[in-house]
């Protein structure tokens, strides 16, 4: 099975939040919940670098380790989804995420967390593969559908990539070699505890 | 209070302990005469070689949600705590506690009344004493065990009920802790108006804590007002430990884009004082009860017998007598009006 | 875009992968362009004010009050006095009925966004080379060794186009130079960022070429061949010396060297521009200075060079093309006599009729002269058309009433100025799929309509890129709610307005949402039995439907289908780029890189344009005058039969030159019935066989001749580009010797921009406000952005409007990040109040603002005065409301990128 992961090419990406659109649309993400979004880091400044971020679907995923009631699992394909039947809103994982990756809907008591929302990887949650109950609660399940995820598909300038680690880091690796810069594969040491040589 | 408390803990400790955010390398302020931004780029590996514990690489985004800002928390500390130092906190706390306190019991058994019961009363608290000690002991037992519940229910309960009926019960374990907790920060609130003028320490305090309060030999009663060093000990850390659990509980039910690492800092103080406490709390449940006659009685009935008071809070009965002559002291002959 | 629709419902929206031009991505924009046809915030039934009310009417209503009050002002005033704005959003085929509209109610007052975009550029280009367009392509980019940007920020306007660029960047290992005031996403990834004062491009240009001439760095054989003027450019560029560049400028001498050394030698070399170059009182001069950069440095007609002019909206090209302008007829045939003539006989209507259905004027000398040969009102200044005395415009009577389709009211400066305007209207219409600014911004009570009109997913039609490449959009849906799409709307206000019969004569009718509606296969095959001027000819819609369908065929760079290709693309540039010569039998395969003298005419080569004549009498400093060759000399395109210059292609020439044997007898006839009693006149332009055009080809020759580029435009203002100070410029220093042009009238109206700029100086208003104001784009928002903040996706990425300022410039205002101001200008005591953002992106002693915001004016939330449930998400106050008087002279373009203001914290 493949493992997939992103990749957020910097020297690529432009703050055009094409990905955070397309994500919004395709899952219909309410307002306030920010699956995926754009940090650009040195603003204004000459080295300035944007980067697209969003669960990173991490190897050995913190949010899978401190959830206390165990909502998160692994799909073979390495996409770390949630069951938010099981999920009761604590926040830890936002806690443990280093990416900031967990959203919460403000329908908890007291105006805090609901049920927590994540970037799926295009991939639903536990239910039935394409299901009304899995679009309801998670969105489109395109990985299902043989698709990868819409936000890289449709990035303008190509900068964010999906699909098997081995792959995207190739396509990185040789851009970099064809170019002759890069800042690197943004949250891979963190999310992958590897890097890819330049 | 709150407010002024909790940011006096943000901006004193946090920075300190934490320290906030950093935005990746200062640029130069004076433009030179040839600029290069793609060789200047900033880049992943520097600005992570270069975070300090606890800082996360930050930029800027134009949504709202400030915290949407930090772009990557490397950190894995507080997962670890979380995971491992915590469960480790909980556990010897609370066994710990227990075991003391089994070893107490062989060693001392149960602490008698010395003189004998005297079947004469005293009234030691009245009902908004009892109600402001029972609404903050309840509450914190409904907190503590929906609390655990996150540290421990996973190991536990989990594997017995099966990962449907924990959540649903966590579920509710949750809601419990959320709505509970505003009756235990009133509790907590309200023992601190209540009680604190007769809980400022004084060198009775240290000479009752010197001796071990006499528990520790029969007929040693060094004299105490009306709470004893003991006692003390136990209102200042409900009242510390119950500050501390507030606010940082507040932060945790509300959360503010103050950032990723306060989150974590306010769960991590909520967890480890939460432990110490009940630990605390276990044993002052057992000398209020099993462990010690007509202890219990104090916040039952809120009248206790006047043997018992003599030698537990002798300075206080002398008080109390020299005060009201005798008027509040009732027994089986003077029945109580 | 492929778009996924279930039981009419439009569910799912997929990268169409193949599209050579976007492989599929899109910005946040694009992403979600699924939710405009969702619309919980469209205009959804037709309104109109009643006493300040918004109340709904139906379509029939709608048609028959509008229609009735235009025929009454037109009774009254003449109809002159309706001034039509039409839209960058419409297919070509709405943009060409709309201009067609105009021309049956009998007016030139006709406008659209390019106005307030590219006209100086359109102005500009077509005045040096031949035709105003782009003269190579995104996906050519990828050629380039060397890339200016300069007065544009594609990475948030154009974010598709920098993946082309991007990718150039790498490949190539090219030199990627933004040259820009503001430290922009897209000078995130140059390899030189060089910030300059805003307002002094010609000086930046001028200063290039300044190392260029004293190094000899020039393309000496191409200027000899193929250029003229450049003589007259070098005496200019002789003052702008390194030290007087960086005093105007603020450039460093040796940074500019070395950019002009890169630029002149590592080749080729593209030069992209926007908004920064074309919004300025020195627009055109702008742009023509940009032209000459390139045409000295031989960079015009080859792969990875040219004049890469990045487009906005979806179709404002097309819009342009198909002459939804004041100055000409659809397709650029200008508005003399012959321009009608040739439209009169391609919509087979009388020439004297049109010419009954408008006003005369007196000429100068007294004489009647028929305003259809004058051009119309700019739409940066029609507010004045309706508020200056009626003395001070030059037509029958004031504006009476605006019929808009498509355009926001907040793209134009001077706001305060127009809601003035807006509230002397007697009749306002707004066909829109959302209420737009003009619908709240004014104290108007009655006679103000809105029209739901649909987005361009609800209606078929062809689309012009930047690159002039024609695609076919499918109807994704029929139009919500009541919507209807432009061809119905104008089909009807046809009808009731009395010529409707004449105006469709010759396009299908065909059932639609409401009705039977002009089909746009139909009007797109009478454009292009007209649009031969501009090789709009060849463009058929099954030809463009046949590319959509053939997407993956076509080459990446090349834009070209493979021979082996399936036989209907086989060879042809994706979308048949203009011009596409000849009949759409005839397939020409358009032309990817205009100019390009290495291809046969054939594959799509060519030369410049012989647009300026074939001599020139070049006035002589002692007072005589020389004859200049116009034509190229020793420059010809691939094969071409004639190896020089050659003027364009009439029927005499084909006669002189014994090619007109080849015409077949249908042509001959055909070219003789237009020529009357003068037939050897009849040029390839209006030749409606193609006859002239094909015979041209198949000797290898271009139809419309092959002759010099010219930096030297004789008959504009300034021929040489001059450097002149912005009106408003903090640099008072330098009014004296660089003042804007003296008043005068053009477009009806009188320009006071010396007076404006003199009365500035003179009160030392850049004291009082002391920070250059420019503006832009945000990726997320377009135009007036009343569409897209109305995309709640969209609006959720930008909440606020904000200022840009630096962090020197805050800290002296103790303005904080994040915090509120209040930004004040220089006229009419304009104010707004909106967050700042305290970034270094500005230098100090500059702001910029974001231009998409609405719905607050001078401090005050309108939302109230929106008609219920169709408020956009997002409201706030508009940058012009600060901007200032300032107009180009050759188009009226409005000068939004540079002006004076003041902040202080809120």
């Amino acid at each position: 099975m493949a493992r997939m992961k992103f990749l957020c090419d910097a020297d690529r990406c432009i703050e055009c939040n094409a990905c955070v659109t397309a994500c919004k649309n395709e899952h219909e993400v309410p307002w306030g919940i920010n699956r995926r979004r754009v940090v650009t880091l040195n603003d204004g400044k000459p080295g300035e670098r944007s980067v697209s971020m969003a669960c990173m679907h991490c190897t050995d995923a913190p949010c899978a380790s401190v959830c206390p009631v165990s909502c998160f699992y692994t799909t073979a394909d390495a996409v770390v989804l949630h069951s938010k039947d099981l999920c009761i809103g604590c926040g830890y994982c936002f806690y443990a995420c280093p990416f900031g990756a967990p959203q919460y809907p403000k329908t908890g008591n007291f105006g805090s967390r609901g049920k927590m929302d994540k970037c799926t990887y295009c991939a639903g949650g536990p239910e039935d593969d394409n299901s009304q109950a899995e679009l309801d609660k998670y969105g489109r399940n395109r990985l299902a559908e043989g698709k990868l995820p819409l936000c890289a598909e449709m990035c303008s300038t190509k900068a964010l990539l999906a699909g098997d680690g081995d792959i995207i880091a190739s396509i990185y690796k040789e851009r970099v070699a064809k170019r002759g810069y890069g800042s690197g594969a943004w949250g891979w040491k963190v999310a992958y505890k590897e890097t890819i040589a330049i | 209070m709150t407010s002024m408390l909790s940011k006096v803990i943000r901006t004193g400790l946090l920075s300190l302990v934490f320290g906030l955010f950093v935005v990746a390398m200062p640029a130069s302020a004076q433009q030179p005469s040839s600029v290069n931004p793609t060789a200047q780029s900033v880049k992943e590996a520097q600005l992570l070689d270069a975070l300090k514990p606890g800082q996360s690489l930050a930029g800027r985004v134009s949504i709202p949600n400030k915290d949407a800002a930090n772009l990557i928390q490397p950190g894995r500390d507080w997962r670890a705590f979380n995971q491992e130092t915590l469960p480790r906190i909980g556990t010897i706390a609370i066994l710990g506690v227990l075991a003391l306190l089994v070893l107490f019991y062989l060693v001392r058994g149960k602490i008698r009344i010395d003189a004998g019961p005297s079947q004469m009363r005293i009234t030691r608290f009245g009902s908004v004493d009892r109600f402001v000690h029972w609404l903050t002991a309840t509450s914190f037992i409904a907190l503590a065990i929906t609390g655990a519940n996150v540290t421990f229910g996973k190991s536990v309960l989990m594997p017995m009920m099966g990962p449907e009926a924990f959540s649903a019960w966590s579920g509710m374990a949750k809601l419990i802790h959320n709505y509970v907790g505003f009756a235990f920060m009133a509790g907590v609130a309200l023992t601190f108006l209540i009680w604190v003028k007769d809980n400022i320490p004084g060198a009775t305090d240290l000479k009752w804590i010197l001796v071990g309060g006499g528990l520790l030999s029969k007929g040693t009663h060094p004299p105490a007002k009306r709470f004893n060093g003991g006692q003390k000990i136990v209102f200042w850390s409900v009242v510390l430990g119950g500050a501390f659990l507030s606010l940082s509980g507040w932060h945790l039910l509300f959360p503010t884009a103050e950032g990723m690492a306060e989150a974590q800092w306010h769960a991590t103080l909520h967890g480890t004082v939460a432990f110490v406490m009940t630990a605390l709390i276990i044993g002052h449940i057992y000398i209020g009860s099993v462990g010690m006659e007509g202890a219990f009685d104090a916040m039952a009935s809120g009248e206790v017998d006047l043997n018992w008071a003599k030698e537990h809070h002798s300075l206080w009965v002398k008080e109390e007598m020299e005060r009201k002559s005798g008027s509040r002291i009732s027994g089986a002959a003077q029945p109580a009006e | 875009m492929t778009a996924e629709v279930q039981e009419g419902v439009w569910v799912g929206q997929e990268p169409s992968w193949d599209s050579p031009i976007n492989r599929g991505t899109h910005c946040a924009k694009g992403a979600s362009v699924r939710e405009l046809v969702k619309g919980e915030r469209r205009l959804k039934y037709p309104m109109k004010l009643v006493n300040g009310e918004w109340t709904r009417i139906s379509w029939d209503v709608a048609f028959d009050e509008i229609s009735k009050k235009m025929l009454e002002i037109r009774a009254k005033s003449g109809p002159e006095s309706v001034w039509f704005l039409g839209s960058a959003k419409f297919s070509n085929e709405g943009a060409y009925l709309f201009r067609k509209f105009a021309a049956y109610w009998g007016t030139n007052n006709v406008d659209h966004q390019a106005r307030i975009c590219h006209s100086t550029t359109v102005a500009g280009v077509a005045n040096t080379w031949g035709y105003g367009a782009q003269t190579n392509s995104y996906n050519d980019i990828r050629n380039s060794k060397t890339m200016i940007i300069m007065g544009g920020n594609p990475a948030e306007a154009h974010p598709v186009s920098l993946q082309h660029v991007l990718s150039g960047k790498e490949i190539n290992r090219a030199n990627l130079i933004v040259i820009d005031p503001r430290m922009t996403r897209t000078a995130a990834h140059a390899t030189e960022y060089v910030r300059m004062r805003p307002g002094t491009d010609i000086p930046v240009i001028w200063g290039m070429l300044h190392h260029i001439f004293k190094n000899g760095w020039e393309d000496k054989a191409f200027i000899q061949q193929r250029v003229y003027g450049m003589d007259m450019v070098r005496k200019e560029v002789e003052k702008w010396t390194p030290a007087e560049v960086e005093r105007v400028t603020g450039i460093p001498g040796a940074q500019l060297e070395k950019v002009a050394k890169t630029f002149a030698t590592e080749k080729p070399s593209t030069l992209i521009w926007c908004m920064g170059a074309t919004q300025k009182t020195v627009g055109t001069a702008n742009v023509r200075a940009f032209c000459t950069l390139l045409l000295a440095t031989g960079n015009v007609g080859a792969p990875g060079t040219g004049a890469n002019i990045f487009r906005g909206h979806c179709n404002v090209q097309g819009a342009t093309d198909l002459g939804v302008d004041i100055g000409t007829l659809p397709l650029y045939y200008g508005l003399d006599d012959g321009a009608w003539k040739h439209w009169a006989r391609v919509w087979e209507t009388d020439f004297d009729w049109f010419k009954s259905r408008f006003d005369t004027t007196k000429a100068p000398d007294g004489k009647d002269i028929s305003m259809m040969g004058v051009p119309g009102i700019p739409s940066t200044r029609w507010f004045d058309a309706v508020t200056l005395p009626k003395d001070q415009v030059a037509q029958r009577d004031n504006l009476k009433g605006v019929f808009v389709m498509g355009h926001g009211g907040n793209s134009i400066p001077r706001m305060p100025e127009m809601t003035k305007g807006l509230e002397a209207l007697e009749l306002m219409v707004v066909c829109d799929p959302h209420p737009t600014t003009f619908a709240h911004i004014s104290n108007r009570k009655n006679g103000t309509y809105l029209l739901p009109m649909s987005t361009q997913f609800e209606c078929s039609g062809s689309r012009t890129a930047s690159n002039r490449s024609l695609q076919w959009g499918e109807k994704v849906v029929e139009p919500i709610f009541e919507s209807a799409n432009d061809y119905w709307v104008m089909h009807t206000f046809a009808q009731k307005l009395g010529f409707a019969d004449k105006m469709f004569k010759n396009i299908t009718m065909v059932k639609g949402k409401f009705g039977m509606e002009p089909e746009a296969e139909s009007v797109l095959r009478e454009i292009n039995r007209g649009g031969w001027s501009t090789g709009y000819c060849g463009q058929s819609p099954e030809r463009l439907k046949a590319h959509m369908k053939n997407q993956d065929k076509f080459d990446l760079v090349t834009l070209r289908a493979p021979k082996d290709a399936p036989a209907e693309v086989a060879g042809d540039y994706y979308g048949l780029p203009w011009p596409c010569w000849g009949t759409p039998e005839y397939r020409h395969p358009g032309t990817h890189q205009l100019y390009n003298t290495n291809l046969h005419v054939k594959d799509g080569g060519g030369t410049f344009r012989a647009r300026f004549g074939v001599e020139y009498d070049e006035p002589q400093a002692d007072g005589t005058k020389k004859k200049i060759n116009l034509l190229a000399e020793g420059s010809f395109s691939k094969d071409s039969e004639l190896k020089d210059g050659y003027p364009q292609f009439t029927y005499g020439v084909l006669k002189k030159l014994g090619w007109d044997k080849d015409l077949t007898e249908a042509e001959k006839g055909v070219i003789e019935k237009i020529g009357g009693n003068a037939p050897d006149g009849v040029s390839w332009a209006i030749d409606l066989s193609g006859g002239i055009q094909r015979v041209a080809l198949e000797h290898g020759c271009i139809p419309f001749g092959n002759g010099k580029a010219r930096v030297n435009a004789w008959q504009l203002p300034d021929p040489v580009p001059v450097h002149r100070e912005p009106i408003y410029t903090p640099r008072t220093d330098l009014v004296a010797q660089y003042p804007t042009r003296p008043d005068y009238k053009h477009f009806r109206l009188p320009n006071i921009g010396f007076t404006v700029q003199k009365a500035a100086v003179d009160k030392g208003i850049a004291k009082e406000f002391p920070i250059i104001l420019s503006s832009g784009r945000l990726v997320e928002y377009e135009g007036g952005g009343e569409e897209t903040r109305s995309n709640p996706w969209l609006a959720e990425l930008q909440q606020d409007m904000f200022v840009e300022i630096s962090p020197a410039d805050a800290a002296d205002r103790g303005i904080k990040d994040g915090g509120w101001v209040w930004v004040t200008g220089p006229e009419n005591g304009s104010k707004a109040r909106m967050k700042a953002l305290v970034t270094e992106r500005v230098g100090k002693g500059v702001a910029w603002m974001p231009f998409h915001f609405g719905g607050w004016f001078m401090g005050e939330d309108q939302r109230s005065k929106y008609p219920k449930g169709a408020d956009p998400f997002v409201l706030g106050e508009s940058v012009n409301t600060i901007t200032t008087y300032g107009y180009d002279p050759v188009t009226g373009m409005h000068e939004g990128k540079v002006t004076l203001c003041q902040i202080r914290a809120a």
